[in-house]
């Protein structure tokens, strides 16, 4: 090819390599194609639609500047706005409790090379693949207050049922549950295969100079997993800020709007309220909000992990 | 002697304590175990029993009598057999389109050569901060206006291309030394060749896994599906179950049995799915998070 190459020379070696680079961007084309149109060119409308005064009943519309915005941050949106974010990020908080801290504990229990231990860590990892919308309808059935099993279970050691999805005190915990026997398998697998690459002679020396389990842990394993958390932190906080699919099934933002977080309460705004204009608002505020903690997140960590060198 | 009794003694003890951590270990992994599993036992013993047995003050751990009718009635009140086959087409739609079009992009992004490459992948990578749950009300707009809305166009086309397999093709491309390539030209081969007859096959591990994901994230996607299906015409079978206990408005609770059979019935092809192809979901998993 290059012997080729040079043998080509002059004008029509140049258009050649023109064209070459022409038709390796061609490759690529198709994909940006679909981001601008389906991903960047929406951004901009959403921007644009909070300044107009759409809803799905008419089908024409003005602008009309920041009215919207004002009716989230100073008129009648503003307290279902704050309650919203409360639990949007009560509920990413559980979320990243559960996958790095329960991920962590079960990657510990589960490291054991035996084919047993490896058929267990796919049975705990395996409810990651179940449509959310289908497990949840079974966690409704076991969390029912009347003939759930888990009251049944909770009667046994003399405790009161409790009116888990049907009331506003425990609805976010009712779906935390659901949440957490979904993700805690997939905390223990992304820990486990972090942990298989730390060396073994860290330990072994550590050993040699009397560390204890805990302090091995404490000292090598937790450090060395940092870039594993910070990549679970962020993956979770993503995902977790988004969720709607269980709300949805479970609670449909309710009770007294306890679980109303923030795409729920986007779609509602958009297809049930058929207020168009204030979800665009809603969706615009929460993308920035989004944005932000990203950036300050990746921003902290990259002083804060440690990496193996 | 002392010594040699001591050490002895000593042996023995770490010996029995290895074998407590052991055996600790094993118990308590079960425990994990059984609990994990329960959720999906309770579907199925559920799914079986008579609505009489389901109600009972004190649950039964195993139907008295089996009620196999339960997943004939759950058939007769929602049509999961149109739920299975838009399921099927819309992720067959999805899974090829993204491999695809994934293929070429990561080519383009890995061994291609034009200005602003680099500066162009980032607008790749940028795409993965903008969820369609952000913006799914301006895309709906656009679905409509195309009128489709309950069309497969419209559960395909939105998800066509996916940032996570361009990025994750990317890096696995990048890997394949140039010289296969180089020699793959000598021999006339052009891009469509190189990338589907060379670096495809040679990254296989790769594809497989992030078909697989691309598979069962298609499956298993409800948000939006549910946006753009407003008949069960085109409706998938992530919101099927939930369709199947609305459509006992206000006696769900007698009829969990049935609704418990449909459950079972969305919830056993991934299950298949994931105990014949977990090698590639895992090993998906481990790539993505060392990345």
């Amino acid at each position: 090819m290059k012997a080729n190459g040079n043998a080509i020379t002059g004008r029509r070696g140049a258009s050649h390599r023109k064209r070459e680079k022409a038709k390796d961007f061609l490759c690529v084309a198709p994909a940006l194609a679909f981001f601008a149109v389906f991903v960047y060119y929406p951004l901009v409308d959403l921007f644009r639609i909070g300044f107009t005064n759409w809803n799905l009943i008419r089908d024409d519309y003005k602008y009309v500047g920041l009215k919207n915005y004002k009716w989230l941050f100073k008129g009648s949106g503003f307290d279902t706005w704050l309650a919203s974010l409360k639990v949007t990020f009560s509920y990413t908080f559980w979320e990243i409790v559960i996958t790095l801290a329960g991920g962590m504990l079960l990657a510990a229990l589960f490291n054991r090379e035996s084919k047993a231990f490896s058929a267990m860590r796919s049975i705990v990892f395996m409810p990651k693949y179940i449509a959310i919308s289908t497990s949840a309808i079974v966690f409704m059935w076991i969390l029912n207050d009347q003939y759930g099993f888990l009251n049944f279970v909770m009667g046994i050691f003399g405790k009161e049922p409790v009116a888990w999805l049907n009331s506003e005190r425990t609805a976010l915990t009712s779906v935390l549950i659901l949440t957490g026997w979904r993700v805690v398998g997939y905390g223990m697998m992304i820990y486990l295969s972090a942990m298989k690459g730390i060396s073994k002679d860290y330990y072994e020396a550590a050993e040699l100079d009397g560390a204890n389990a805990f302090l091995r842990f404490r000292h090598i394993t937790l450090p060395l997993l940092s870039p594993t958390t910070l990549f679970l932190f962020v993956t979770t906080f993503i995902a977790s800020m988004k969720v709607f699919q269980s709300i949805d099934v479970m609670t449909s933002g309710g009770p007294y709007e306890s679980t109303n977080v923030m795409v729920y309460w986007i779609y509602d705004l958009a297809f049930v309220q058929f207020r168009v204009d204030r979800a665009a608002v809603v969706a615009s505020v929460f993308f920035v909000i989004l944005l932000a903690f990203t950036a300050a997140t990746m921003k902290i960590s990259n002083k804060s992990v440690h990496y193996e060198s | 002697m002392s010594m040699a009794n001591d050490s002895f003694a000593a042996n023995v003890r770490a010996k029995r304590a290895r074998l407590v951590s052991t055996v600790l270990q094993y118990a308590l992994a079960a425990i994990v175990v059984v609990v994990v599993v329960f959720p999906v036992y309770w579907m199925i013993i559920s799914s079986l029993k008579t609505s009489e047995e389901l109600l009972r003050p004190v649950p039964s751990l195993w139907p008295a009598e089996f009620r196999w009718r339960n997943y004939s009635d759950a058939l007769a009140m929602a049509p999961f057999g149109k739920y299975f086959f838009n399921t099927l087409v819309m992720t067959m739609g999805i899974m090829s389109l993204q491999l695809v079009i994934g293929s070429f992009a990561a080519y383009g992004f890995s061994k291609g050569r034009f200005p602003g490459r680099d500066a162009l992948f980032v607008v790749v990578l940028g795409a993965l901060m903008i969820p369609i749950q952000v913006t799914f009300v301006p895309i709906y707009g656009m679905v409509a206006k195309l009128h489709w809305i309950n069309t497969f166009a419209g559960l395909i086309v939105p998800h066509a291309v996916s940032a996570y397999m361009i990025f994750m093709l990317r890096q696995t491309f990048k890997s394949v030394d140039d010289s296969f390539l180089e020699a793959a030209r000598l021999e006339g081969m052009g891009r469509i060749g190189i990338i589907f007859k060379i670096l495809v096959p040679m990254c296989k591990p790769t594809m497989l896994t992030v078909g697989i994901i691309s598979f069962i994230d298609g499956w298993n996607s409800y948000f939006w599906p549910k946006m753009v299906t407003t008949t069960p015409f085109r409706r998938t079978i992530a919101q099927g179950v939930y369709e199947l206990k609305r459509s006992y408005a206000g006696l769900e609770t007698m009829n969990q049995n049935q609704i418990m059979a449909g459950a079972v019935m969305a919830v056993v092809p991934i299950i298949v799915l994931f105990v014949v192809l977990q090698k590639y979901i895992l090993s998906g998993f481990s790539k993505a998070a060392s990345k």
